[in-house]
Formats: C-alpha cells, structure tokens, sequence
C-alpha cells in the first residue's frame, strides 16, 4: 500500500496569540510550533494501513517554510518512511493554492490512499482535503472517524449533526481524518534515530497568489461583564432569550 | 517543627537499577549519553562534537531531555556572562548570541514596604559586558547548533534510573509513557527505554535525582550539605519601558530569611522578574509566590505592571551552597555530573549558566580524552574534576566561598559579614561557615502570621493561575510521582501548602491533599518535603521565554 | 447588480434548519450586491419546507433532482451545484458550514477554481467585493478577508445567522439532474447514542459541580445535555471526579480538559481557578449556582440564582421546545 500524508506546521494549540506589526499576522516571537494534530491522525492511520498491508511506503509532504522539516522528522519519528517538503516562504489565506501545489506534487505518483488532517489548527480553513481529491480526480471521505479497508472496497464513518453518516468508496482515494480515529502513537527512540537518516527531499515551491487578501487580523473583542438573568426558575425563560438573541449560540 | 523529620529518604531502589533489570522495551547504545538538555548537558554535546569534528572521528551521543520540547523546563532570571558562549562558538559573534541585550543600566534598591532605596551596587554584583537573556531561548539555540552538529536530541524522555554494573555507571532507563493513575497501560503505552553508554553525563539541573543517587551510592560527601533557594518568576508585557536591570532586597522577605528580587527587560516592554528566597527560612508559612504577588504592589514594581499583562509563570530551585557545597568529586566509573546539578552557581553574582556551560565543556573534553584511550574509568575522567578545580569555576566560587553562608544569621548580620568579605577577597571570616541541610532547619508556624493575599488576576494572581500560566497541561491521570512521608501531620502538610508554588499541597480538613499534575519540577518539594520523581515525559511545564 | 446562490441541506426530504440561516446570510449578501437570492435544493423529489424559503428572502427556489439525491451525495452534488453556478452567473455561493457544507464546499470551489472562506461570523459587501469575517487560532483571533474576483464562496458558522423574516416571492423551480450520483455513496446514518460527544469538542457543555450533592443527580444534566440533540456534552469539575463521581476523561479544567464552546453552563460549580482555567474561552458562559457570590459569577456572560434542581430542568424543557 502507496500512502500518501499531507501534513502541516502550525502553532501549538496553547499558543498565546499576539498580533505582528502589519495587523494581518500571528506575531510568531516565543511561539512553539508543532504538527497539527489532525495530521497525527492521518500520519497514524496511514501507519496502520501499511502495517495491515504488510508492505508500502508512507509519504509525509508538507507546504511550508524550512522549518517545516522538523514537522516532518516528527513523522518520520513516527514511522514515515520518506518526506518532501515542498518549500515556501509565508502561506497565504486561499487554501485552494495549497491544494494545487500539493496535487501538483501527489499527481504523478500513483498513491493508493492519500491522508490529511480534517483542518489545522492555525487557519481552520478545513477544505485542503477535498479540494486535493477535486484536482486528482479522486473519491474523498472527509471528517473520517472510523475506516476499515478491504481489497480496494471501504467503508468509513463521519460524524454528521446527530448521526453518523457511514460512506463506501473505492481506492485510490482522498481521506481527511479526525480525532477518534485512533490513538496516535508517540515517537519511539529508535524511531527518532532513525528518522535523522530518512529521505527528506526539499523542493521549492511558489504557489500562487490566490483570491483571498488579508484585510486584518485582530484579537476578538474582550468578555464583557456578566449579568444575572434573575432568580429561580422563573429566570429560565428570559436566560434561553438572551442566548437566542443576545448570544446567539441557541 | 523539622521538615527533614516527615521526609522519606531518596528512592534508591528506583533510582539505582542493575543494568540488564527486566522491564525495558526497546535498548539503545551510544557512546556518550547526556541527562539532560540544558546548558551544561548542551555545551557538553556540542563541544564533544566539535572535538570529534575537528579529528574526523565519530563520537555517537544522545541527549535526554524530560520537557516535550527544547526549553521547556528551563528557567533562569536571567543575566549571563558571555564568556563560556565565547569559548564554545569562537566565530560566533557576541550579537549573534541568543541574548536579548547587553546590560547597560544596573540598580540595586533596598525595598521597605512603601519606598525604595537605590543601594551602592556591589561588587560582585556588576554586570557591565553580561548580557540580558531567556534560558529557554539559549536552549533552544544550543540544541539546533548540537542537532546540525549530529547529536541527537531526544526530547520528552525522562531518565528514570541509572543503569549501573558493580561502580560502574552503564547508563539510564526512561520512565514508562501511557500508564495510568494504579500503573495499568493504556492504548499509547511505551515500555522504558535502557539506554547504554561509555559515558553517562548527568546534566539534570537543580536538584537532579539521579546525580543525588549516584552522590549516595557512591558517598561522595562535600564539605557543607548543599543548600538551595527557589525562586518564582514571572514575565510580563508592560505599558511602561524598563530600561535598567534592577535587583532588590529587602521586603517582603522577612530579615530572618535570604532573597531578593530581580527585573530584567527582555524587551523594553518585555519584563522578566521574580522573586528568590532560600530554603532556610524559619517562618513555616512564608510562602514565595505569595511574597512575590504582594511584591508586585510595591510602586518600584507596579509603575511597571500596571496596565500590562501576565504572559508566563514559572519557578525553580537554585543551588546555592556554593564552593563548600561541591560534591567532593564529580567523576566516577562511567559518569560525571555537570552543572546545577554539581552545584556551580555563584549567589553573590547571581551566576550560574556559563558555569554550566563551561562546565560541560570540560567534561566534554575529560571524556573525549577518555574514550580516545578506551578509559572511562574513574581515573580516566578524574580529568574534568581537574579541569573544573584549575579553572575559573572554582576560584570565581572560593572568592565568594561564605558569603550566602552568612546570611544564616539573618539579612543585616549576613549584609555586614557580605561586605567584610567583599572588602577582603573572601578571607573573612577565615574559616568556612557551617550550615545544615535546609530540612534541618527548625521551621516555627505562627497562625495568622502570614496573611495570605485574594489575588485580584490583573496584577496578582493565585497558584493554579500560575501553574496555567506555565503551560503546564500535564496529563491528569498520570501515576503519582511524588513520594511523600507517612504519617505528615497537619502542621506539616501546611507548611507543604506555602512551600509549594504551584499549589501541588493543599491541606483540606487537616489532612494533606496532593494535587501532583500542577507539579512544575521546581523541585523545593524534594529539597524540604515530598520526593520529586521523573514522570511521563513531557509533562510539567512548558516555559516558552523564562 | 449580482445574484447570489444559497445551497440549502435537507435531510429526509425535509429542509434542515440551518437553510433558513443560509437564506438570511444570501439575502444580506444579495442585498448589498442589488441581486436575487436563489435558493438550490439537492433532493430525491420536492423537498418539504421549500415553500418557507420566500418568508426568510429566497427569490427563486430551485430543486435540482435525482434518484441518487435522496443521501448525500457529494460528488454528484458538487457536480450538479457547480453546473448550476458556471450557467447562472452568480456573485457569491453561500453554504452552511455544517458536516454536510464544509464537505460539500470545497469540492464546488475545487470545480470552479475560486477560493472558499469556511465558517465565516460576518459578512459585507465593501466597495463592490465581498469580505468576510472567520475565527482562526482556536478563536483567539478574527481574520478579515476580501474576496478578489467572483464568485465568491463561503461557508456560514451555525447558529451565527440567525434568521430574519424578509418576504420575496419563492417562486418554486424544479429540474432533474442527470447521471450517477458519484464514487462516494452514504449508505446510511446511523442516530448518534446520547453522551457520545467528547467534552473537548462538543459545541455545548453542561457541566456539573459538588452543587449536584451526589452522583446519581448527574441525570438532571444529562437530560439536559441531550435536549441540545447531540450537540453536548457532560462535563464535571475536579472536585466531583476527585469524588469519584464522574470518570476523569469528563473532568474540565487546569488539570483536566481544556474546552472552548459556544456554550458552556456550569452548574452547581463555584468556579475555582482551576475550573476556570479550563472553560475561560468559552464562547458564552451561563452559570446556575444558589450562591451569589460564587466566583463563577464573575466570569459568566449569564447567571441565575437559585436552586438547580428546579432550575435546570426548567431549562430542559425550553430547550426542549425550542428544538421541537
């Protein structure tokens, strides 16, 4: 089994958010940079598969700026077999340029499966997926909690507002990944070790500028005071209308 | 009351494992194997390979590191002396450094609780030519010069035990990851790793386990017990420039206790400060962050903080016993300890990384020579306790050899006894003052003495807010790691409660409840209370600029 | 002057309720362009509550039918939007950002090589191009971005729209679609079991404190928590899992779970720091506690005072009737 994991550099969850100077970026001074863990997911799952195949290769390939090599030794470190990293200076807002360039790497390659997280972190843009299966052509499953393969028929499960939808496709094929669908494993020892001496190939790349410009990039505004909706439950009734209309979140 | 009373003695069966014990998963060997990834442990691996680099020879080393990642555990005030950067990096430029500015302002103020009085600096307190910096930034830049070197850097493992063979030290177990609270594994369980080496380098910090096993096992003794201070540390971005590193003494530490503070600016609007008390105070409540929280109104202070924003909370221990707290020797069969970890800090000058640094550098070449010559004996690495004893390390250290000494007698007894020895390069009092471990020093708790503080959460904040602060998300159901003594009665477990800056000890209805998961490896615990021991790897804090 | 397209959901055959917010989100957006709002239905025949689409500003319905339309299915649905988009000349496309929508979006964008904006808060029209409003980092930060070019097309953040009654005339429309519906079928939906949301991520938290007195009281919240219809979660402070009331995996909180919800209710819960430290970036935070002091206070967008075991089952109920 060919497989494919397209991964992604992005600030650790805790990160403390500060705005850069240009009001349009993440001012990146004392921010830790991690995998996004979605991708772990997908890094884990493409193991799995491999393992369960008995032979193949997993492929890491990340969009992103020279450090982004360490993103995929963490892969490595996992269990990848080989990485490419796609190499670019700042990513910009429009994902679909992302999807492009990581096509245009995938296209020639015959991958059985090809595996992303369902979104990262940083930009919740949550559409690389998809749009990668659109460039290629592919079936794509997104959101896939549960997946179970056999002899190029699968079926997988995503959750869907108050259900869960269960989906049969055929390989090759795209699949975007999220949590539940299994446990990631840590990186062993020996498998640091042995990820210093994998292949990793860097390709510049520029991708295109896209249809999206940033206008601003700013910190939302601050909680206000709270207020005590009344007492009892006779106050009920007026809470579920402010949540309605106020807050919105109903 | 005395703390060393209610403390379980060091878990040496834990500690000390034959090589070859049963448990492990996967065993690894290098030639050379560093616990611990910070200053000493990275400027022994970089200039181990820079000496294997400049012979074309092929030295394997490791460095294992508990914090998840490079930096994470690291605290330090801190102002650094350039000169170990510069012996290490001889191309490197001063401006290349990962410092964050030279020193060009310095003050010393005596605080009373509403005024401040600007205090001549003393001498060994200049710090023209040092440089203002995080350790965690220099961590991380060591470790991606030790990685683009070949070493390799195992961050999130733990070193649990030393692996050892008859004197010999053969090298260190990790600690187990996915168990749960009883020990059962879980789904993402990872059995121990053994790690063998030729050479096993513990560079563990303040307060290392294993550096303290091996000083056991081996009863290496130094002339005084080392004595420590913890220090909690905050950083702040503030309305109001800072353009001075500042140092103070004085309130509200009590005159019966040893401290001070420090401010540093990372960045004219980035401000480093903290506070530091030693471990031998007498006041069984006097708690450190509380101090600093009531600190942080002092106008000296506030006019900087107010309008500004907490951005990291942290603390640590600090070795502070000095010269006469140097373990004897600091080689043996197969090992040698480095660093905090050894003891080199210098109190009056508030130093201690490039002692690290070059610390390590020296082991690094006792053990290159060594493994040359196919001796990693004792007498084969007796060379770095040569190298360290010729060396500015020790004399920087002899120089000041009684100075915290004397503060055992209280602020102003002990400032006189500074000065007097200051005046005469050390020689005063002509002999070496005897201290105690700080367990044995006799605690008294007064009820009400030390009222507590409501932390108000813009300028004050409570214990867990720091613990959030510093990035601690450890796991909640990892197993205990803290050994804690039988029987710990409710006088004591209060006394826990005020030691403890992350608010690990609480006492609820009389007893002691232990809240491990806020643990931020200080380390006080282990130095007056509870045992520290390592636990799951990256757990703890996770410091980003202390 | 250009015509924006909203792509409703329907499941069943019946328009879900998110349509009417997608029809809100176009009529603003149409508005501000001078164009018409046409609503696309993708179903098996004609899909019940079409005809309510006018009242919430729909100018035109559109029903595009196929066999294979009855589930989801997403390669035919982006074929078939996609088609309709490139032959309609439109402004925009609007989505709802549902499992179905940010599904469904990115293939559609992919086919017309135009960019998408997921889960948008905010929408306006600015010197002729569309910009948009979505949370990044975690929400911890709002980008803004302007779309170049057209169409635009975007997702809109549920329960963020709320609908807003704007009468047109909802002429109905209907067509068949040819061909298959594509590689990727849903075979079916499996009903979501109660409490199988994880406290980290479900939209809604209700969770409960020492204010509960004992474990089995745990089922007032439970019940509440499945009145939101699958869309929350149970969460319980350290001092009740520490208790041994609840499992470890509920906990929320500085040495438990951190969270971020739209909605978080604390009930029975003082707020410690600790507790705090692990809710404080919840969207909107609704506290239930008979003391008026308890900290919790403090930190709620919404409080109320009194018992809980009359309180919250009150509350229970209008959530109830809301869904209904």
């Amino acid at each position: 089994m060919k497989i494919a994991v397209c991964i992604k550099r992005v600030p650790d969850s805790e990160t403390r958010v500060k705005i850069a100077a240009d009001g349009k970026s993440l001012d990146e001074a004392g921010v830790k940079f991690i995998l996004n863990p979605y991708d772990e997911f997908a890094v884990e799952e493409a193991l799995r598969q491999k393992e369960k195949a008995g032979a193949g290769e997993v492929v890491v390939i990340a969009l992103g700026p020279p450090a982004a090599q360490e993103t995929i030794r963490t892969a490595l470190a996992m269990g990848a077999d080989r990485g490419v990293l796609l190499q670019t200076q700042g990513l910009h807002a429009d994902g679909l340029e992302t999807a492009r360039a990581l096509a245009a790497e995938l296209k020639d390659n015959e991958f059985d499966l090809i595996l992303l997280g369902k979104m990262a972190i940083d930009d919740y843009n949550h559409q690389v997926g998809p749009m990668v299966a659109e460039l290629l052509d592919l079936p794509c499953v997104t959101t896939v909690a549960h997946l179970e393969i056999a002899a190029g028929k699968a079926t997988a499960e995503r959750e869907i507002e108050g259900g869960v939808e269960v989906v049969e496709f055929s390989l090759p094929a795209v699949l975007t990944t999220d949590k539940g669908l299994n446990e990631p494993r840590y990186p062993a020892l020996k498998g640091i070790m042995a990820a210093k001496k994998k292949p990793l190939e860097v390709k510049p790349t520029t991708p295109g500028p896209g249809a999206l410009a940033i206008v601003s990039l700013t910190l939302p505004p601050e909680r206000q005071a709270g207020k005590i909706v009344g007492e009892g439950s006779a106050a009920v009734a007026e809470l579920v209308r402010l949540l309605r209309e106020e807050a919105k979140v109903l | 009351m005395i703390p060393a009373r209610y403390q379980p003695p060091l878990p040496l069966d834990r500690l000390l494992l034959p090589v070859g014990a049963p448990g492990a998963g996967d065993r690894m060997e290098l030639d050379v194997l560093i616990v611990g990834a910070g200053p000493a442990g990275l400027a022994c691996a970089i200039e181990l390979a820079h000496l294997a680099q400049r012979d074309r020879t092929d030295v394997n080393i490791g460095v294992l590191e508990k914090a998840e990642a490079l930096g994470e555990h690291s605290l330090s005030g801190a102002v650094v002396n350039p000169r170990a950067f510069r012996e290490l990096f001889p191309d490197v430029k001063d401006a290349d450094f990962p410092f964050r500015g030279p020193v060009e302002r310095e003050r010393v103020a005596l605080l009373t609780a509403r005024r401040a009085f600007t205090l001549p600096t003393p001498p060994t307190m200049h710090n023209a030519g040092n440089y203002v910096a995080s350790l965690c930034e220099i961590v991380r830049w060591l470790g991606e010069r030790a990685t683009a070197l070949g070493v390799n850097l195992f961050t999130g493992f733990p070193a649990a035990s030393l692996l050892v063979n008859g004197r010999r030290v053969m090298g260190v177990r990790t600690t187990a990851t996915g168990l749960d609270r009883e020990g059962g594994r879980l789904s993402n369980y990872m059995a121990p790793n053994d790690l063998l080496a030729k050479v096993t380098a513990l560079a563990e910090g303040t307060r290392g386990s294993l550096s303290q096993a091996w000083l056991d096992w081996q009863g290496v003794t130094s002339e005084n017990p080392q004595i420590f201070a913890l220090g909690v540390k905050e950083i702040w971005e503030t309305k109001r420039p800072l353009d001075a590193i500042v140092h103070t003494l004085g309130w509200p530490i009590p005159t019966d206790a040893f401290g001070g503070s420090f401010m540093y600016p990372l960045e004219p609007k980035l401000v480093a400060l903290g506070l530091v008390v030693g471990l031998d105070y007498r006041d069984a409540a006097l708690d450190v962050h509380e101090l600093l929280q009531r600190m942080k109104r002092h106008p000296l202070f506030r006019r900087h903080l107010e309008g500004g924003e907490l951005v990291e909370w942290g603390a640590k221990t600090i070795p502070e016993g000095g010269y006469y707290a140097v373990p004897a020797r600091r080689s043996g069969d197969g090992v040698v300890i480095l660093g905090d970890s050894a003891g080199f800090v210098d109190v009056p000058s508030l130093k201690g990384i490039h002692y690290a640094m070059q610390s390590g550098m020296f082991a690094a070449r006792a053990i290159y020579a060594g493994l040359r010559a196919g001796d990693a004996s004792a007498a084969g690495l007796a060379e770095y306790d040569r190298l360290v004893n010729a060396s500015f390390i020790m004399s920087d250290l002899y120089r000041t050899r009684n100075m915290r000494l004397a503060f055992k007698d209280g602020f102003y007894v002990g400032g006189v006894k500074a000065g007097l020895m200051t005046v005469t390069g050390g020689r005063f009092p002509g002999r070496k003052i005897a201290v105690e471990p700080d367990a044995n020093v006799e605690r008294t708790l007064t009820p009400g003495a030390s009222p507590g503080i409501t932390p108000d959460r813009r300028h004050t904040l409570s214990k867990v807010d720091g613990v959030f602060k510093s990035g601690n998300a450890t796991r909640d159901t990892i197993p205990k790691h803290l050994v804690i003594g039988s029987d710990v009665p409710a006088a004591v477990a209060e006394f826990y409660a005020h030691m403890c800056p992350a608010g690990v000890y609480e006492v609820v209805q009389g007893a002691l409840r232990v809240n491990a998961p806020n643990c931020v490896d200080c380390k006080a615990t282990d130095v007056l209370g509870p045992r520290w021991t390592p636990r799951e790897g990256g757990s703890g804090p996770k410091y980003k600029r202390m | 002057m250009s015509n924006v397209l909203a792509v409703l959901e329907q499941r069943d055959g019946a328009l879900r309720k998110v349509s009417h917010e997608v029809v809100t989100g176009a009529r603003r957006l149409a508005d501000a362009l001078s164009g018409n709002v046409d609503a696309l239905i993708l179903a098996a025949g004609p899909a019940r509550g079409a005809d309510q689409l006018g009242r919430f500003g729909a100018d035109k319905v559109i029903t595009l039918t196929n066999a294979a339309f009855g589930m989801y299915a997403p390669e035919g649905y982006a074929g078939a939007i996609a088609a309709r988009v490139t032959g309609g000349g439109y402004g925009a496309v609007v989505f709802a950002a549902s499992a179905t929508g940010k599904d469904l979006a990115p293939r559609v964008a992919a086919r017309l090589g135009r960019p998408l904006a997921q889960d948008i808060t905010d929408l306006a029209v600015d010197g002729g191009a569309v910009t948009l409003t979505r949370p990044v980092y975690a929400g911890k930060a709002l980008l803004r971005l302007r779309v170049v070019g057209t169409p635009a097309v975007i997702s809109l953040r549920p329960n963020v729209f709320t609908p807003v009654e704007r009468p047109k005339a909802g002429t109905q429309e209907s067509a068949a679609v040819a061909g298959p519906a594509g590689r990727v079928v849903v075979k079916e939906i499996k009903a979501a079991e109660a409490g199988m949301l994880d406290v980290a991520e479900a939209p809604i938290v209700v969770s409960g404190g020492r204010g509960l007195k004992e474990p089995a009281n745990f089922r007032v919240l439970e019940e509440l928590a499945a009145a939101f219809a699958g869309r929350a979660a149970v969460g319980a402070s350290r001092a009740v899992v520490d208790a041994g009331w609840r499992p470890h995996a509920d906990q929320v909180g500085q040495t438990g779970k951190t969270v971020s919800p739209t909605l978080y209710v604390a009930v029975g819960i003082s707020g410690a720091i600790q507790h705090l430290a692990g809710m404080r970036t919840s969207k909107v935070i609704v506290a239930i506690n008979k003391d008026k002091d308890a900290p919790i206070f403090k930190v709620a967008d919404y409080g109320i005072v009194g018992d809980l075991f009359e309180v919250v089952p009150k509350l229970t109920e209008e959530i109830k009737k809301l869904r209904g």
